[in-house]
C-alpha cells in the first residue's frame, strides 16, 4: 500500500498527457464530425518536427515548439481545403477512408525522409529526480503537466470566448443558418482541422521531449486517443481531461497491482463497458454537442 | 538524409542487379531483410555490412573468377512478405544462395521454401533456438541464440556484479520473453534470487509503474530484454526515477545510437552482445574502419552479421568450385570462417558456434569489453 502515492502520480502524469494527445483528436471529431484517423501520425509528424528544430536547427524548445505550431497550423489548413473539402457532407465513410489513406502517406513519406532510428528532441529542463516525501517525478514530467493544462485552457478559450470560436459553434451547429449570418464557413472548417493539427503536434513535440519521438508511433497514439475520446464523450474539454485522467491512473493500478505486461487491456476493456452502458461517453451531456 | 540516399542506393542495387540477369556472369546473391517497417533500421544495417563484404570480395577477384551480386529484396520481417521475396529471389533471379530473414518468424516461413528448391538459407541474425532443430538440410545459422548468451554470460555476471537479487524486465514477444525466462533459470542455478518478473509492449514510452515496483523489490541488478527503442526510452528512465541498480541486458544495446538516445543514462550500463565495434584485434580494426568509412557510423550487431554471413556464403561457394546449391550446400557445412568476432563454423544442425561473444560496459559513451568468450559446440 505504500506504493499506492507513486502510482497514483504516475497515472495523473501519464493521464495528462492522454489528455492533451486526445484533445486534437475530440475536437475534430465533436466539430467537423471527421473521424480523424491520421491524427496519431499528426502528433508523429510534430515530435519529427521537433526534433528537427531542436537539434538541426539549433533553436531552443519554446522557439522550436512555436515553429511547429506554425507550420503544422499551414499544413493543417491545406489538408482540410484540399482533400477534406471535397469529401465535406458525404457521410463518414469517404471521411474515414481519407483519413486512414493520409495517415498511411504521412508515415511512410516520414519514414523514408527520417528513417525508423527514434528521435531526440532537446528537453528545456533537466530530467533529474524531484522528492514529495516517497513519491518521485522529474520536473520536465511537472513541467509538461503545466503545459498541458495551459494548452488545454487556452483551446478551450479560443472556442468558448473568441469570435472564432463563436464562428465554430455556429458552423458545427448548423451551417447553412452561419453562412446566410455571413461567416465564411469554409475558413471555419479548415481553422478547426488547423486547430486540432496544432494540438495533435505541439503534444507530440512535447512528449517527444519527455520520451523520443518515433516515426512509427503513429498508430499506438492514435489508438489511446480514441480510447479517451470514447470514454470521455467526443467535442467535450472535460470528457477528454477526465478520461485521459482516468486512463492514466486506471493503467498505473492495473500495471502496479496486476501485471504491467497486460496494461493495454484496461483500456479497451473500458472502452466496451462504456460502450455498453453510456455509449455517450462519460461526461457529455448531448445537448452540448453539436 | 542519409536514409534516404540509402534507399536510393539500395533500389539502384535492385535495378543493377535486374539488369544484370541478361550477362549471366555474376554469381547472385539473395538477401531477404526488412528495409521498411519496425526493425527497418535493423535490417539495413545488415545490409550494409553484407554490400561491404561484396565489394571488398569483387575487388579482389571475386569467387570463381566472376563478380558477386546481391538481389536485395524487401521481407519486412513478415513470414507472407518474406516467402513471396524468397520466391521470386530462387524463380526469377535464380539466386545461387539466401540469406535472411531477420525475424524468427519470417525466417521460419522461408525455410520450406529453401527447402523445396534445394538453395542454402543462412541467417545472420535470427536467434529463436528451435530454428535448427527442425531438421532441415539446407538451413544454416551465424547468429547467436538466447540460450548460448545466457549459458556464456550468468556466470561472469553473477560474479562481476556480485548479484543476490536481480529483476528481469523484457519485451513482451518470443524474444523477450525467452531471453528473461533463460536468464533467470541460468542466475537461479548460480544461487542469484528471482525477485520481479515484468513484460511490457513494442512501443511502450512509460515505464515509472514499472520502476515504481522495481525500486519497491531492492534487486542488486536489473536484467533488460529490449531492443534500441524500447530499451533507449526505459534507461533514461531509470536515472530519472532516481534508481542506481546494475543494469545488463541483451539487445542492440552497444550502439551509437542507443548511446546517443540515453545521454549519461547509459553509462556504467552492462550489455551482453555478439560483437561490438571495440573488440581487439587486426582483423576486427581493418573491418570497423572500412565500414566506418561507408556508412559514417561504426558497425554494430546486426552490420556485424551481414558483413560476416555474406563472407561464409562467398567463401562456401568458392569452396565448392561451382556455383551451384548443393555443392554451395555441402561446402557451407566446412565452413571454418575467421570473422572479426573469432572463428565461426557449423554443426550438423547447421547452428554456428565458434566466434566470440562480449560482455561490454558502456563508458564515457564507448562500449568497453570486458570479458570475451568464445561460443563453445552446442
Amino acid at each position: 500500500m505504500e506504493l499506492l502515492p507513486q502510482y497514483l502520480a504516475n497515472g495523473l502524469v501519464t493521464g495528462s498527457f492522454y489528455a492533451l494527445s486526445a484533445l486534437g483528436l475530440t475536437l475534430i471529431l465533436g466539430l467537423m464530425r471527421v473521424v480523424n484517423f491520421a491524427h496519431g501520425e499528426l502528433y508523429m509528424l510534430g515530435g519529427v518536427m521537433g526534433w528537427w528544430a531542436t537539434t538541426r536547427l539549433g533553436l531552443d524548445f519554446f522557439t522550436g515548439l512555436l515553429l511547429v505550431a506554425v507550420v503544422m497550423a499551414a499544413f493543417g489548413w491545406l489538408v482540410d481545403r484540399l482533400l477534406i473539402e471535397r469529401i465535406r457532407d458525404q457521410g463518414e465513410e469517404p471521411g474515414i477512408l481519407l483519413t486512414i489513406g493520409l495517415s498511411i502517406f504521412l508515415a511512410n513519406t516520414a519514414l523514408l525522409v527520417v528513417g525508423t532510428a527514434p528521435l531526440k528532441v532537446e528537453a528545456p529542463l533537466s530530467a533529474g529526480p524531484v522528492f514529495f516525501g516517497d513519491i518521485v517525478l522529474t520536473k520536465l514530467r511537472l513541467f509538461a503537466m503545466g503545459v498541458c493544462a495551459v494548452l488545454i485552457f487556452a483551446a478551450w478559450l479560443l472556442i468558448h470566448k473568441t469570435r472564432l470560436g463563436r464562428a465554430m459553434r455556429a458552423t458545427f451547429q448548423d451551417p447553412m443558418a452561419a453562412q446566410l449570418a455571413g461567416v465564411r464557413t469554409a475558413n471555419v472548417y479548415a481553422a478547426t482541422f488547423a486547430m486540432g493539427t496544432v494540438i495533435a503536434s505541439m503534444a507530440g513535440m512535447l512528449l517527444g521531449s519527455i520520451y523520443s519521438a518515433q516515426v512509427s508511433i503513429g498508430g499506438l497514439v492514435s489508438m489511446k486517443a480514441f480510447v479517451v475520446v470514447i470514454l470521455g464523450g467526443m467535442g467535450s474539454f472535460a470528457g477528454a481531461i477526465c478520461g485521459g485522467l482516468l486512463l492514466g491512473v486506471v493503467e498505473a493500478l492495473w500495471g502496479g497491482y496486476v501485471a504491467t505486461g497486460s496494461v493495454d487491456i484496461i483500456g479497451f476493456a473500458l472502452v466496451i463497458l462504456t460502450l455498453v452502458f453510456r455509449p455517450y461517453g462519460l461526461f457529455s451531456k448531448r445537448a452540448e454537442r453539436a | 538524409m542519409r536514409k534516404w540516399m540509402q534507399m536510393l542506393g539500395l533500389a539502384g542495387v535492385v535495378v543493377v542487379a535486374s539488369m544484370g540477369a541478361q550477362a549471366q556472369e555474376a554469381v547472385k546473391i539473395g538477401v531477404i531483410q526488412p528495409l521498411t517497417g519496425s526493425v527497418a533500421y535493423n535490417g539495413l544495417a545488415f545490409v550494409a555490412g553484407a554490400k561491404l563484404a561484396v565489394e571488398q570480395r569483387n575487388a579482389a577477384a571475386g569467387v570463381l573468377g566472376r563478380k558477386v551480386e546481391l538481389v536485395i529484396e524487401d521481407g519486412q520481417c513478415r513470414p507472407a512478405n518474406s516467402v513471396n521475396a524468397a520466391e521470386k529471389l530462387v524463380q526469377r533471379d535464380k539466386v545461387v544462395a539466401l540469406t535472411g530473414a531477420f525475424c524468427s518468424s519470417a525466417t521460419a516461413a522461408v525455410m520450406p521454401v529453401a527447402e523445396k528448391y534445394k538453395v542454402p538459407l543462412l541467417t545472420g541474425v535470427s536467434s529463436k533456438a528451435d530454428l535448427t532443430e527442425k531438421g532441415m538440410q539446407y538451413f544454416f545459422r551465424s547468429a547467436e541464440t538466447d540460450r548460448l548468451m545466457s549459458k556464456t554470460f550468468s556466470k561472469i555476471l553473477a560474479e562481476k556484479l556480485q548479484l543476490k537479487t536481480v529483476a528481469y524486465i523484457g519485451v513482451n514477444d518470443d524474444w523477450g520473453r525467452g531471453g528473461v525466462e533463460d536468464f533467470s533459470k541460468d542466475l537461479e542455478a548460480l544461487g542469484v534470487k528471482t525477485v520481479l518478473k515484468e513484460y511490457f509492449d513494442h512501443g511502450a514510452t512509460d515505464f515509472y509503474t514499472l520502476l515504481t515496483k522495481l525500486r519497491a523489490s531492492k534487486a542488486d541488478g536489473v536484467f533488460v530484454a529490449a531492443e534500441t527503442q524500447d530499451g533507449s526510452i526505459l534507461v533514461k528512465q531509470f536515472k530519472e526515477f532516481g534508481i542506481n541498480t546494475k543494469i545488463f541486458g541483451v539487445g542492440s544495446w552497444a550502439t551509437a545510437d542507443f548511446i546517443g538516445l540515453t545521454g549519461d543514462a547509459s553509462e556504467g550500463i552492462y550489455a551482453a552482445v555478439p560483437y561490438a565495434s571495440s573488440l581487439p584485434g587486426e582483423r576486427n580494426k581493418a573491418f570497423v574502419e572500412k565500414y566506418s568509412a561507408a556508412n559514417k557510423e561504426k558497425p554494430g550487431k546486426y552490420g556485424a552479421a551481414g558483413y560476416n554471413a555474406m563472407n561464409i556464403m562467398m567463401d562456401a561457394i568458392a569452396r565448392a568450385g561451382k556455383a551451384e546449391p548443393l555443392a554451395i550446400r555441402d561446402a557451407l557445412r566446412q565452413t571454418d570462417y575467421a570473422a572479426p568476432n573469432g572463428r565461426y563454423r557449423f554443426t550438423e544442425k547447421g547452428e554456428g558456434y565458434g566466434f566470440d561473444v562480449v560482455l561490454v560496459q558502456i563508458t564515457n559513451k564507448e562500449p568497453r569489453v570486458v570479458a570475451q568468450s568464445q561460443t563453445e559446440k552446442p
